[in-house]
């Protein structure tokens, strides 16, 4: 079975002896409807991200890519397939609470502050609050003097930085990205990808990161993995060698360019 | 601005009902069983009618307190059950259902020879009450959105962490809605637990002097239970202001 979405391993290879941080085998995921009429969401889906690798994962809306990615934290799991994160189970790895993860709904708590939300994990997972290491993300995320402001108190922008600060207080083996920015306008959308591309430098954590967005995938990722279809399947897979550090000057690159409307006319082709 | 024209509407309202109450009482238009407002008032002059009052607004007072507390208590307890237990959720709400749609006349015989004339107000107060929080409750702790849900599942969060710090401060507003609601219940439910023979109390006074004929005794013992409502009603509810302020 051709692997598609494995690009550097070879084909002989099997693939236990190059297991990725995360790996779908062969995934399919059907939803049952009224009058047990069922939906596929996801047919034969095949998709590995190696260790300390940021893949993201670009298709239309409705393509089931959020359903890979509820699928690697364990809130989902597949009718077909097999679903591997770290060799093992996703329950496994939420269990020992070493999964960050963020999505486009900010998700935090009203009543509590900036800081709080962040020291969340923590407590979660029955452990002293390390204050230093809350400190040290909110300021990562540039929010050192909003500590103690409530979620209504920030702006969206801010929202989502206390989300990602969040999904990473712990050191993660493993941050789950679905639409973080999805619900922001566009300039500041653009500043959280860079800003993230800084963070992520920083860390090194593996990342899969589920956007529409063409732009954001080819910033932030080293591989692009293009879905398409209803059901969705792995249309193509994309290695973006461009440099890091990545930021504003490569908006303005001709290769960056070429990249983003090749992975543009693909979508346009899926949706057909 | 907005808040002092809701202020003005208010007490512009409560003053022409009351105003109403003296009209239709003067005018004599619903016949003698209406006396006027100053009538009833003025009954409450009298030493012994207020003394008599006094010690009926305490033991319908202290019946409907124990019983709002001890219905919360256990209403809470069983939706906490439920919350922990998912498969007994639909079960407990079922039971729920049902005692609360068994009449009160109907339990009446039922607890005068379980818990006595005495204690029958302030259980049939607990049940009341306890209903309305237990809806309350049941639905507060649901009430946490799907993304929230699946930011604690992700995180693995234990059943009793999500409980802790998910779904028990998102429930805070709802639970105050429903104390706010179980109130009242309380204080209806403890004048009619007086009706099955206690020694006192408002619902004891409402009787007998209906029985008598005691127009504005019987009404003086209605407008008091209804300002223990009122109260116990308003003190909740600036409590869900807070509240709302807090955790929404």
């Amino acid at each position: 079975m051709a692997a598609t979405g494995i690009s550097e391993s070879p084909p002989e290879a099997t693939p236990r002896a190059t297991p990725g941080a995360l790996e779908l085998r062969g995934v399919t995921k059907e939803f049952r409807l009224r009058r047990s009429r069922t939906v596929t969401a996801l047919e034969s889906v095949d998709l590995a991200v190696g260790n300390g690798e940021f893949v993201a994962l670009l298709g239309p809306s409705g393509c089931g890519k959020s359903t890979v990615l509820r699928m690697l934290a364990g809130l989902d799991t597949p009718t077909r397939g097999e679903v591997l994160v770290n060799g093992g189970a996703p329950a496994e790895l939420v269990r020992g609470h070493r999964l960050g993860i963020a999505f486009q709904e900010h998700a935090l708590l009203p009543w509590a502050t900036a800081y709080d939300n962040v020291a969340l994990p923590f407590r979660v997972a029955g452990r002293p609050v390390d204050a230093d290491r809350v400190n040290a993300l909110l300021s990562l995320v540039g929010l050192e003097g909003f500590t103690d402001a409530r979620p209504r108190q920030l702006s969206g922008g801010m929202r989502q930085r206390v989300a990602i600060a969040r999904a990473l207080v712990l050191q993660p083996e493993v941050l789950l990205l679905d639409e973080p920015f999805g619900a922001l306008d566009a300039v500041t959308r653009r500043r959280m990808n860079f800003e993230l591309a800084r963070i992520w430098a920083d860390q090194q954590i593996t990342t899969l990161l589920v956007t529409h967005d063409v732009d954001e995938a080819v910033l932030l990722a080293d591989r692009v993995v293009v879905l398409t279809g209803r059901p969705g399947t792995v249309r193509h897979v994309e290695d973006i060698t461009l440099p890091r550090p990545r930021d504003k000057a490569l908006t303005r690159d001709a290769e960056f360019h070429d990249i983003v409307d090749r992975l543009t006319a693909l979508l346009d082709e899926g949706a057909e | 601005m907005n808040r002092a024209r809701t202020t003005v509407l208010t007490v512009a309202g409560t003053l022409l009902l009351l105003a109403a109450m003296e009209g239709v009482g003067r005018l004599g238009v619903l016949g003698e069983s209406w006396p006027p407002l100053t009538q009833v008032v003025a009954a409450l002059d009298d030493p012994i009618t207020r003394d008599l009052m006094g010690r009926a607004l305490a033991a319908t007072a202290t019946a409907a307190g124990t019983g709002f507390v001890a219905g919360t208590l256990v209403a809470l307890g069983v939706a906490l059950v439920g919350a922990l237990l998912p498969p007994l959720q639909p079960g407990l709400d079922r039971l729920a259902a049902v005692v609360h749609a068994v009449p009160l006349i109907a339990l009446g015989p039922l607890l005068i020879t379980t818990v006595g004339r005495e204690g029958t107000p302030a259980v049939i107060a607990a049940l009341a009450a306890g209903f309305a929080v237990f809806v309350a409750a049941t639905s507060g702790l649901g009430a946490a959105g799907a993304a929230h849900r699946d930011v604690f599942r992700a995180l693995g969060s234990s059943r009793r962490a999500t409980l802790l710090r998910l779904q028990l401060p998102s429930a805070i507003p709802l639970l105050i809605d429903g104390l706010a609601l179980a109130a009242p219940a309380a204080v209806l439910g403890a004048v009619v637990g007086e009706w099955f023979g206690a020694p006192r109390g408002l619902g004891v006074l409402l009787v007998s002097s209906m029985q008598n004929f005691q127009t504005d005794l019987m009404w003086a013992a209605a407008l008091s239970a209804a300002v223990i409502s009122l109260t116990a009603y308003g003190a909740l509810a600036g409590l869900r202001v807070a509240a709302a302020r807090r955790f929404v």
